[in-house]
């Protein structure tokens, strides 16, 4: 009888294998058209970032373009030493991390206060209208947007200085000047981005349930406590969403507006990681040094993500996975 | 003293009117439902009273106290959601502590009362969960914990048990119910569900189309349907009927004449509805001339009791009939007596209750 049963437990599992696979291959065979769509998407991703990897390599080698990946000898992490040993590298990752920071801190709360002050807009025309214009921005391109802020900030006919000029302020050469770069491509930033970036956050705050505001109103609520007490604490774990995907860009500042808008004499501190490999990989031919500050800015995300995904998990029990 | 006074209450959404000018007062400590079909106005009505929905027209009165224009805040009503409408970041503490923290209550105060309504409510080991982590009972309960602490003058009730499943709806029933006695607020409940409108109402109110069909207490109004709609709606399952012509002696339903125990008084040839409760309806044995014929259909056995369908004449009739532990003796069923002292009688044309026998 023991026997039996040992036996009978010892089949269980290869039973159970057996009809998973069988099981998948029902799901597949009945959900295929599903399959089918997310192929784009897949083959997408496999030939412009998991193909492209098989060039990593070349950060780990002397490369050549004569003779090709394969055929250049590896040395190690020659160009990881080389990296760390280069000022232009360091000052770069610390500029990085530097507008990072200061868009982390100014340009993420941004489209949140933004969708909180829309939502508080009763009058219909007036929310539409003043949306389109917040959204306008972003469907601009950097190149036209970067033209508007070296027009802006003119010391001839710009808007800024001739408001200066109205208080007697003397024209400031403000794109030359290293002191201004930050907040200007921070301000950029935002005014491109935050609206649009606000849709997701008003249309978080639409999923509500608006039980809640209308038993916080009998409650005794005003329209301030409930923005406090219900509706933030509701779109918070889109705020943390938002926020970990943020993290894990934080070594990607918005490499065309820098290009756009930055000039040798704002290197010192519009320099950033990107523009830096741009320059070294593509203006002087040092692929392989370009390839090894892209991996160490890669992995740097990497890390950041998985740390904030972890913390976001353990103290919010929200998570991107 | 009046609880709650509603004096030509209308509702409008634009050109559109939802509520038609409704008369309604509830006593103070009194228990009302409003009970009616999807879209009969009683969840606007509700909110109207809440606040939540502003008053187009007529008055609306609470402990005396005029209240058209008055914030829900101070009206001093607590309101239990369908959806129970708890905060999803806030554990059960903090929820029910929302309105206490907003009206500012010291803390210690708070807590005190916290811990006295959980008890009652079985919810003290619930306490630091958050609505997520309770079964839809206890979320319920919470709910009602809510609208407690806040010791308000009026109970308002938005079909507060309609996301449980049957079972637990049953329990909670009876829990609000030992709950409004101990507590003796004033309360208006709504729900569509007649069941819940029976056990739980001191009064019931019917509502038909933004308009009040019949008020009473649950037996009055089951006994004495003012119409057709009242008939149809209170009793599970509902008031057959069946339509008539009177007679000189009775009812003529197709063929089959049911006779009446009182005078028809000018009467004969009206056109009538007459209405035959399922419970009123009792199987009939061997040759009897009192007997109806009946064609039978479907047998549904409930347990102790069955639902039979049968064909009478040309009408349907749903009747309830023991079952003794069996069915089978159910299925050779082929008359009933249908006692005409107390058949109701409704005008065919209007809907309204007749009060021939009265």
């Amino acid at each position: 009888m023991r026997e039996e049963n040992t036996t009978a437990e010892a089949d269980q599992p290869l039973q159970s294998e057996d009809s998973r696979w069988v099981r998948l291959f029902d799901h597949f065979k009945r959900e295929w058209q599903i399959y089918a769509m997310l192929l784009p998407t897949l083959i997408w991703f496999l030939v412009f970032l998991y193909k492209p990897m098989y060039g990593l390599q070349i950060a780990f080698k002397d490369y050549s373009i004569f003779r090709g990946v394969s055929g250049s000898p590896w040395i190690g992490l020659e160009h990881f030493q080389t990296l760390f040993s280069n000022d232009q590298f360091l000052r770069a990752i610390k500029n990085t991390i530097q507008i990072s920071a200061l868009n982390l801190l100014f340009g993420f709360p941004a489209p949140i206060i933004l969708a909180l002050m829309f939502n508080e807009v009763l009058n219909a025309t007036y929310k539409r209208t003043a949306q389109t214009i917040v959204y306008l921005p972003h469907f601009i391109s950097s190149v036209i947007i970067a033209g508007i802020v070296i027009t802006a900030f003119s010391p001839t006919a710009g808007i800024i200085n001739t408001v200066l000029g109205w208080f007697g302020i003397d024209s400031i050469y403000f794109l030359t000047q290293p002191e201004w770069f930050r907040p200007i491509f921070v301000g950029t930033g935002i005014w491109q981005e935050a609206g649009f970036g606000s849709i997701v956050f008003l249309a978080a705050i639409a999923g509500v349930n608006p039980s809640l505001y209308e038993s916080a109103v009998v409650d005794g609520a005003n329209r301030w406590q409930m923005m406090w007490k219900i509706t933030i604490p509701s779109i918070l774990p889109t705020i943390l969403i938002m926020l970990i995907i943020r993290i894990g860009n934080i070594m990607e500042v918005s490499f065309e507006l820098v290009i756009l808008l930055y000039q040798p004499a704002t290197y010192e501190t519009a320099d950033v990681v990107n523009t830096w490999i741009y320059r070294q990989g593509l203006q002087s031919g040092q692929y392989d040094l370009a390839a090894a500050a892209g991996l160490f800015n890669a992995l740097v995300a990497f890390v950041l993500v998985m740390t904030a995904n972890t913390l976001s998990r353990r103290y919010s029990r929200t998570s991107l996975w | 003293m009046s609880g709650v006074n509603l004096k030509k209450i209308v509702k409008a959404y634009g050109a559109v009117q939802v509520v038609h000018g409704i008369d309604l007062n509830v006593a103070e400590k009194e228990f009302v439902v409003l009970v009616g079909p999807s879209g009969c106005g009683k969840s606007t009505t509700l909110r109207m009273i809440a606040g939540l929905e502003e008053i187009t027209g007529g008055d609306l009165t609470i402990h005396g106290k005029r209240m058209n224009r008055v914030a829900p805040k101070d009206r001093d009503v607590a309101m239990v959601f369908q959806n129970y409408a708890l905060y999803p970041h806030l554990n059960v503490a903090d929820n029910m502590a929302f309105g206490l923290r907003i009206r500012k209550m010291p803390k210690d105060q708070i807590k005190t009362t916290i811990s006295d309504v959980a008890e009652v409510l079985g919810l003290t080991e619930y306490l630091e969960r958050r609505p997520a982590d309770l079964s839809g009972g206890q979320r319920q309960r919470v709910a009602m914990g809510r609208a407690i602490v806040r010791h308000p003058k009026v109970f308002l009730f938005d079909e507060p048990l309609s996301n449980l499943d049957a079972k637990l709806r049953t329990q909670m029933r009876a829990e609000i119910k030992r709950l409004h006695n101990r507590l003796g607020v004033t309360s208006v409940y709504v729900t569509h569900d007649q069941v819940e409108a029976m056990t739980l109402a001191d009064r019931i109110v019917v509502m038909n189309n933004g308009a009040i069909e019949q008020i009473g207490t649950p037996m009055e109004l089951f006994n004495n349907p003012a119409n057709v709609f009242v008939a149809s709606f209170l009793g599970s399952p509902p008031m057959n009927q069946v339509k008539g012509t009177l007679t000189e002696t009775g009812a003529k339903i197709g063929d089959i004449e049911l006779k009446l125990p009182y005078p028809i008084n000018g009467n004969a040839g009206r056109d009538v509805v007459v209405g035959i409760r399922p419970e009123h309806v009792t199987l009939a044995e061997g040759p009897q001339t009192t007997a109806m014929p009946i064609s039978l259909d479907l047998v549904e056995p409930l347990g102790s009791e069955a639902l039979l369908h049968a064909r009478f004449g040309e009408a349907t009739l749903v009747f309830k009939a023991e079952t003794q532990g069996d069915i089978e003796h159910l299925s050779g069923v082929t008359q009933v007596h249908v006692p005409g002292d107390l058949v109701k009688l409704f005008d065919a044309e209007t809907g309204r209750a007749l009060q021939l026998g009265a």
